[in-house]
């Protein structure tokens, strides 16, 4: 029997509970309305379509980044993973058919995720530590395997990717329906499957689930890899974007995907934040960067901006808590 | 001191308190005089810390006012109110595990106002102020390495370290042994001599008719009396606590007991824990109790049994057949059941709402093979529970952290009620629970019974072991050390097994 709408906003203080709570989708329309009346390019379907395809990518680690830190981990391999597994991808679909590219390249980012999922849950490292290790190594095999340049996609299904990464259904890009696509998985899993259930319990009290049989271990392990394997996913919708696997891929992305799931309102403790939230996360960030490059500001102050934006988030936050 | 001008020294009237839209306190008068032991009674959620939230600082009334020494004070945070002479000793401790014991009890004096620490001073006078209380604490270990005791006494210690006007003690008994009551009695007396107010919350009604002058009784919010105790009975003070007499704390049970054992352990070691050699078995229906003192291994005797801890040997027997258990996965697998002493560390989510707690044992039984919850069932047997347990609450949704103790540990509770054990394993029951909530959870544990359910219940509340259990075993030093029949019942017996003498024998 939760509260109607409006119940909610009719008791004393309830517009600002209301606003504080929702606070990740205020700022989001605050932003919109805001950029939308600043700049008249805001609205044209070129812009937004550009925005959503720049957020994919992050948009996608992001969603791992938020399963990982709903246990009370984190996954710093993930910028570096998207590297490693785009040049991967480069190389699989310049040899193989491209379903088979595609799933030997999910595979490999599930399989690089469990190491680290391994070394969290089973070998007890810190997941900080355990995944700064693998940023290292993904990274630097990533440089090992291109050779320090671009694999570019030269077979049939390299040119069908692109095409697909470039291309829109319905006026929405594809690979933002691949985004938005695993963001309602995620919701659906966090909200209604026993996965999603388990991890945030896990990550609300690590001790009072162990004692209630739950398989922490497991599914510890289990997130890591998702994580990998969505690193893989971002990692062929950013490769086919731009027809080739960079190792220069993915700088950065865990901490602009960490950034992005902390707007959302997740804890870093664990066991609080939400899927569509890390998107309204993802989509504030996407328009912060958009909006300052359609007024021209340069990337050094945008960098200022953004940080400004999460300690905002996060001091609004600190309202609802209370 | 200025207190003679006024009869009472704090005076909290007309607080009234809500949290979003629950009213929590409505319209309370507290009244404590200088010199004088206070009790504050009620139910668990009958408001007792809300009110003592709101005189230490930690939050703020909507309405009333509270006057000390006849100055209107408003604390707008705890450190504010220790400046006033206001300090409280939590039920959850707040020690700093990492630092010693006397910069734990020095702490909020830490940096004050000296650049340098005088390390050697403040261990000498921390040690001074332990021995000054009558317990054994080495005052420069590490808060890591004591036992919940002597953390409990730390922390009463740090609270009476400065000029103290009024001191709250919120359940301080509740890990004590009868011996260390009577220290902390002593303690107070002393105080009580030398001025300082104190406000004694707590559930154990003998202990309020020895040591308190007067008493206050919350029930929902609200105050139902203040007199002094020499003008009432416990018999008075559970009405105004729950607005019924009370005829039967222990709830009668008729219930025949299997023959067959349900479930046998035998010569269980543990690989890094005293236990030893245990050997016992629990038949259907039964209610077994474990007795014993504090630290004699009955919670890790549990512990091992659920594969919590690490076994060195033994055999475990369910149904007739050996099972292993090397985790609690094992052990929830084999139907086994754990409620842990330790609610807010080892037992619910607090963070979580009731209906995320109460499922996560249950899956199974409310989800597809895919794991896909039916939400529909999930909320029906939810609900039931609330209802079965009486739980306070709106709604299933609310978050476990906003419930008092008795109803968390029922949330507890209802974790593994919700699935069919066939063995249950519940430690301290009703530690830190109301009279009400205590018999709610000793019909629970009935009802569980009845169903064929070995019922184990590990306890150092002495009349509640006799109160609910067919037969108890008492451990001593990591093993079982003796059994009682009911008819041997009484805590003579228990507690003679307890330092391992044997029984007196008059019969």
């Amino acid at each position: 029997m939760a509260l109607t709408l409006k119940q909610q906003l009719s008791s004393p203080g309830g517009i600002l509970k209301f606003l504080v709570k929702y606070n990740t989708i205020f700022i989001f329309l605050l932003l919109v309305i805001f950029s939308a009346l600043i700049s008249d390019v805001f609205f044209t379907s070129v812009n937004l379509s550009n925005l959503l395809k720049q957020v994919s990518g992050i948009g996608i680690i992001s969603i791992g980044m938020l399963i990982v830190i709903l246990t009370g981990g984190i996954d710093l391999s993930v910028g570096s993973m998207v590297a490693l597994l785009a040049v991967t991808f480069a190389i699989l679909v310049n040899i193989f058919a491209l379903p088979l590219a595609i799933l030997f390249t999910i595979v490999l980012g599930f399989g690089l995720g469990s190491v680290s999922g391994y070394l969290v849950a089973y070998q007890k490292m810190a997941p900080f530590v355990a995944t700064l290790a693998l940023m290292t190594i993904a990274r630097g095999m990533s440089f090992i395997y291109s050779k320090g340049s671009p694999v570019t996609f030269t077979t049939v299904g390299g040119q069908y990717m692109s095409n697909f990464a470039n291309n829109s259904t319905l006026g929405i890009p594809n690979i933002a329906i691949v985004f938005f696509i695993i963001v309602i998985m995620a919701m659906v899993m966090l909200r209604y499957n026993v996965f999603g259930r388990l991890i945030i319990a896990i990550g609300s009290n690590e001790e009072a689930s162990r004692l209630s049989g739950i398989k922490v271990n497991k599914y510890k392990f289990l997130v890591y890899a998702i994580s990998g394997a969505l690193a893989a996913t971002a990692a062929i919708i950013v490769a086919s974007r731009t027809n080739l696997g960079s190792p220069n891929m993915g700088m950065a992305w865990e901490l602009d995907a960490i950034a992005a799931v902390v707007i959302g309102g997740a804890s870093l403790n664990g066991g609080k934040g939400t899927a569509i939230n890390t998107l309204m996360g993802v989509l504030i960030l996407g328009l912060i960067g958009n909006i300052l490059n359609l007024l021209n500001v340069p990337s050094y102050p945008q960098q200022v901006v953004k940080g400004a934006i999460i300690i905002f988030a996060v001091l609004l936050q600190r309202f609802e808590s209370k | 001191m200025n207190n003679s001008e006024h009869e009472y020294r704090l005076e909290m009237a007309g607080i009234s308190k809500s949290f979003g839209v629950v009213s929590v306190l409505k319209n309370v008068n507290l009244k404590v005089k200088s010199g004088e032991i206070h009790a504050l009674l009620g139910e668990n959620g009958a408001g007792k810390s809300t009110l003592i939230k709101i005189l230490s600082g930690v939050h703020q009334k909507d309405s009333g006012s509270v006057v000390l020494d006849g100055q209107e004070i408003t604390p707008k945070n705890t450190h504010e109110g220790q400046v006033l002479g206001i300090n409280v000793v939590y039920q959850e401790l707040s020690l700093v595990n990492d630092l010693s014991v006397a910069e734990n009890i020095y702490l909020h004096k830490l940096g004050a106002n000296k650049t340098w620490m005088n390390w050697k001073g403040l261990i000498r006078d921390a040690q001074e102020l332990l021995d000054s209380l009558g317990f054994k604490i080495d005052a420069s270990a590490k808060v890591k390495n004591l036992s919940i005791v002597q953390k409990q006494v730390v922390e009463i210690a740090k609270a009476i370290s400065e000029d103290t006007k009024v001191l709250v003690l919120d359940e301080p008994t509740t890990v004590f042994d009868p011996n260390d009551v009577k220290k902390l009695f002593n303690i107070l007396f002393k105080l009580k001599a030398s001025g300082v107010s104190i406000i004694y919350i707590s559930h154990h009604l003998d202990e309020i008719f020895t040591i308190a002058d007067s008493v206050t009784v919350l029930r929902d919010g609200v105050d139902t009396g203040s007199m002094a105790v020499a003008d009432t009975d416990k018999d008075g003070v559970i009405h105004l606590m729950i607005g019924r007499e009370l005829k039967d704390l222990y709830p009668k049970r008729n219930i025949k007991i299997g023959q067959v054992p349900v479930f046998e352990v035998k010569n269980l070691t543990a690989k890094d824990t005293m236990v030893h050699d245990v050997s016992f078995d629990v038949k259907p229906g039964e209610v077994l109790g474990i007795a014993g003192l504090g630290g004699s291994g009955r919670t890790e005797t549990a512990k091992l049994i659920f594969g919590a801890d690490k076994k060195k040997s033994g055999i475990l027997i369910l149904n007739g057949k050996e099972i292993k258990t090397n985790s609690p996965v094992d052990a929830a697998n084999h139907q086994i059941g754990f409620v842990s002493e330790d609610r807010k560390e080892e037992g619910v989510f607090l963070p979580l709402s009731i209906r995320r707690n109460i499922s996560v044992t249950s899956f199974d039984s409310i989800s597809s093979r895919l794991g896909f919850i039916n939400v529909e069932n999930e909320y029906k047997k939810v609900l039931g529970l609330i209802e079965k347990l009486n739980i306070k609450t709106p709604n299933s949704e609310v978050n476990v952290k906003n419930l008092s103790g008795g109803n968390q540990q029922k949330v507890a509770l209802a974790k593994w009620l919700s699935i069919d054990s066939k063995v249950i394993f519940i430690d301290e029951p009703t530690r830190g629970v109301d009279v009400g909530a205590k018999i709610e959870i000793y019909n629970l544990i009935n009802e569980v019974a009845k169903k064929g359910v070995g019922v184990v219940v590990i306890s150092s509340d002495m009349p509640e072991i006799m109160g609910i259990s067919d037969r108890i075993l008492v451990m001593h030093e990591g093993t079982l050390y003796g059994e009682l029949q009911k008819e041997q019942f009484s805590e003579e017996n228990i507690l003679r097994y307890s330092i391992g003498e044997p029984l007196k024998q008059h019969n």
